[in-house]
């Protein structure tokens, strides 16, 4: 079955989520928030926060689950 | 211009972006608990912001990015509140996190970058942000792994999803350029929900809104088209916060 979700308003997904779809819709929000948006340089902005490492953070975090699943696959095939 | 020194616990401004008109709005949250959305307008450009503790967003920002519940709590509120301004004005978005010590040092910075502002709120007047997303439906292999042991299995395995993984259908690149005939620009979507299980693509389109009714058709001939094989996911519409 496929399924067509087109959100009228981003603000849809943020409406109380069901079983499985707060991850996504999170994951949405910082996908489009982080490292994006104009950047205003120069001495006097205190901080533009460094995002980069957040995004191997989360990154890290959500593919663990996977990357452990592999790990074990491979080394229940090498042993 | 000589900026005042600051005092260590004045608050700081935190900037949701800038557009060219300044209509009145009426803002629900913002991006710290009961801080309101202010605007400050210098001759053809508005700031929208609020102020925040200094804490918070100036010495503890860079911590407070890395711990997820406080990262989530504020990217929900920055957007909710950019969105809703965005609703009313064509807005730039400014970059989660930027913060100025002060009225005074963000009003040189939209003077200094006036041009480059004004150039890109005409670029983007009438436009809106789609995040597009193909997940492959799981299936069982169409004709099942032969192996004669578990070992054989996995490695039949995992041969198929490294095939998956370097190879993009030429049904996504087609679909890919139909978007992009459709969209006024187009951008590579964030890296944060790359690790998504069964995410085959995905992508970030500025869409102008008087082309919506074609981008929604065209959507909705590959879902049918589609039907079996993929999901796919349409967000939005967000503000341009790729493209600007």
């Amino acid at each position: 079955m496929t399924t067509l979700t087109t959100q009228t308003k981003a603000e849809a997904i943020l409406a109380p989520a069901h079983s499985g779809e707060e991850e996504a819709s999170l994951l949405d929000i910082l996908d489009h928030v982080l490292n994006a948006g104009i950047v205003l340089h120069g001495s006097l902005v205190i901080s533009v926060a460094g995002v980069d490492l957040i995004y191997l953070g989360l990154n890290a975090i959500l593919t663990s689950v996977e990357t452990a699943m592999k790990h074990i696959e491979q080394h229940s095939v090498s042993s | 211009m000589k900026s005042k020194p600051r005092a260590n616990n004045d608050p700081l401004i935190y900037l949701y972006g800038i557009s060219a008109k300044n209509p009145e709005v009426k803002i629900t949250g913002s991006i710290h608990g009961k801080s309101a959305v202010e605007t400050l307008q210098d001759s053809e450009l508005t700031a929208w912001f609020s102020r925040v503790p200094e804490k918070e967003f100036g010495e503890n920002l860079a911590s407070n990015m890395e711990n997820l519940e406080w990262l989530s709590a504020a990217s929900v509120s920055h957007q909710r509140t950019v969105s809703q301004i965005s609703d009313a004005v064509t807005l730039l978005p400014a970059r989660f996190g930027t913060v100025f010590n002060s009225e005074e040092s963000l009003l040189q910075h939209m003077r200094a970058e006036k041009k480059k502002l004004s150039d890109t709120l005409t670029r983007i007047e009438g436009t809106e942000e789609w995040g597009i997303k193909l997940f492959l439906n799981p299936s069982p292999p169409a004709s099942p792994i032969e192996a004669v042991s578990g070992r054989d299995y996995l490695r039949a395995k995992a041969m198929v999803q490294v095939k998956k993984r370097t190879e993009l259908d030429p049904d996504v690149v087609e679909f890919a350029r139909e978007l992009q005939a459709i969209a006024a620009d187009s951008a590579p979507a964030g890296k944060v929900s790359s690790g998504q299980s069964n995410l085959e693509w995905q992508a970030s389109f500025l869409v102008r809104k008087k082309d919506r009714p074609k981008w929604d058709q065209m959507l909705k001939r590959y879902a049918t088209r589609w039907a079996d094989r993929r999901e796919i996911q349409c967000t939005g519409p967000w503000p341009p916060y790729s493209f600007v």
